[in-house]
């Protein structure tokens, strides 16, 4: 038998509940759930996107009840969003009508609507602010405002992308309407090969140190020998619109989400022939700014498709091992009493011995 | 703002702040009866995105979002929006509703959803002027490094 139930924690695990608020609320500041939605927005978004769930007051929310923790917060979150119904499926959302902040290519300076750098520490020294520690919240944010407040107003307008160029030359394939209804995880088990609804979503969803820790093995050459480069970055809102239930045709705006895509490329020789060498277009979209997560997703969306024994050419291996509550609640269960299966393996180490004529 | 537009109409609600909402629903709560059929509550929207790439379709990840229904004066309204704010999205299935039935309200209405659409959009173009401000300008040092123009 590997497994025995064990009583008698009761009392532990009540007071080292508690032992949580000690630590959660050991000063008197407050923590005020807009400051963290507002001004962590990063790490919500993060937050979101692991967890499949976009609502960043509640992605604050977990955030604050669990004195920070990424994957304590995906939990609850996963944990939460299983309380609801799923109600509507939105209309597939067209990311050629974002309104962007962010767009930027890695392939062509001179870029068509041109590169626009938006928010990003790309180009900020990595030094401490000192200047932080007293900061004057209330300051800091009218000076904030003062920037919107004095922009020069811009009409908006939608910015093709940039493999559409090259679509146009016929660089890039242009690839028929594919009309296959999307896999999705949330509902169905994964089987290998999957479809490549499903890779997307799983990546989207997936913890995003694990993702860009098994793109970066790619561009070090484990399973890869190319390098990509970024097509196009965008960032900006997108509306979600769902059917209206009152009248065929007619459609509901629901709010804005903000999202990050990418399109990366790479030049792939296709066969042996001659004029075999093509550019591969890979994708990546997430919620919110989490660009490296989003250029990694666009990398794998690539390697996966190649052959080889790396775990970056590995769908199963990929998609079966990024999930953060999946590997962390199997991590977790290692705390777990294991005092029958231990006791058997102490008794083994010890009949061996005995055997082999050693001393304890 | 007929049926014909009701994207247009919900992306207006959507955008504008609570109080406002509020303010246009109460015209017609003061003179119309209004029954709720369906109490707000929160529901989860599946974000389906077509990708570029490869020209398909895959689910995101999931949106909260609450919704509500009503009847007023007979006519059925409905609304659906992100987050969990229950007091807007009633006031705005009682705007849907009231637009559905043609109430003479809704001609009053329907001019201050124009103006705030218009004031959104200012709002909207302000802050994409402040993104576009870090647009980039290359000047190329050298010459010699060969580069071909975005077709």
């Amino acid at each position: 038998m590997a497994y025995v139930a064990v009583t008698g924690g009761k009392e532990a695990i009540a007071e080292s509940i508690r032992l949580l608020q000690y630590h959660r609320c050991a000063t008197e500041t407050p923590l005020a759930l807009e400051a963290v939605e507002k001004s962590m927005d990063l790490l919500i978004h993060r937050v979101m996107g692991e967890a499949g769930f976009y609502c960043p007051a509640y992605a604050a929310l977990a955030l604050k009840q669990c004195e920070g923790s990424v994957e304590e917060a995906v939990f609850l979150l996963r944990a939460y969003r299983s309380t609801l119904t799923r109600s509507y499926y939105s209309l597939p959302v067209d990311c050629g009508e974002m309104r962007l902040i962010r767009r930027i290519s890695s392939v062509f300076k001179d870029v068509k609507g041109g590169q626009m750098l938006g928010p990003s520490y790309d180009y900020t020294y990595r030094i401490l602010d000192f200047g932080l520690c007293q900061e004057d919240a209330a300051q800091a944010h009218r000076q904030a405002a003062a920037i919107l407040a004095g922009a020069q107003p811009r009409p908006l307008e939608r910015l093709e992308t940039v493999s559409q160029g090259l679509r146009d030359q016929g660089l890039i394939h242009t690839p028929p309407e594919n009309g296959e209804e999307p896999f999705d995880v949330t509902m169905e088990n994964l089987e290998f090969p999957c479809p490549r609804s499903a890779r997307l979503q799983v990546l989207a969803r997936g913890d995003t140190g694990f993702v860009t820790g098994i793109a970066y093995s790619a561009l070090r050459g484990y399973g890869f020998s190319n390098h990509p480069t970024i097509g196009e970055l965008r960032s900006g809102y997108v509306d979600l619109t769902i059917p209206y239930l009152f009248a065929e045709g007619e459609q509901i705006d629901l709010g804005e989400l903000l999202l990050t895509q990418v399109v990366s490329y790479t030049a792939l020789d296709d066969g042996e022939a001659p004029g075999s060498l093509t550019i591969k277009e890979g994708f990546g979209m997430v919620f919110g700014r989490c660009e490296s997560k989003a250029i990694a997703i666009s990398i794998l969306d690539t390697t996966l498709d190649e052959p080889g024994d790396a775990p970056c050419n590995n769908e199963e291996f990929v998609l079966m091992h990024g999930d953060m509550l999946e590997m962390n609640g199997y991590i977790s269960h290692l705390k777990l009493p294991h005092y029958v299966t231990f006791q058997s393996k102490l008794s083994s180490v010890r009949k061996s011995r005995e055997k082999g004529g050693a001393q304890p | 703002m007929d049926n014909v537009e009701k994207r247009r109409f919900f992306r207006i609600l959507a955008h504008a702040p609570r109080e406002q909402v509020a303010g246009l629903a109460r015209e017609i709560e003061e003179h119309c009866q209004v029954a709720v059929l369906k109490e707000p509550q929160k529901t989860l929207v599946m974000i389906q995105v077509r990708e570029p790439v490869k020209n398909s379709r895959f689910y995101l990840g999931e949106a909260l979002a609450c919704e509500a229904m009503v009847e007023v004066d007979g006519a059925k309204g409905m609304a659906v929006t992100l987050g969990d704010d229950f007091d807007k999205v009633l006031d705005m299935a009682v705007l849907d509703a009231a637009f559905n039935r043609k109430l003479p309200q809704c001609a009053a209405i329907q001019a201050r959803l124009e103006q705030l659409e218009a004031q959104q959009r200012r709002d909207q173009e302000r802050e994409y002027g402040m993104y576009r401000r870090t647009q980039v300008h290359f000047e190329s040092l050298d010459s010699e490094v060969p580069h071909e123009d975005h077709p």
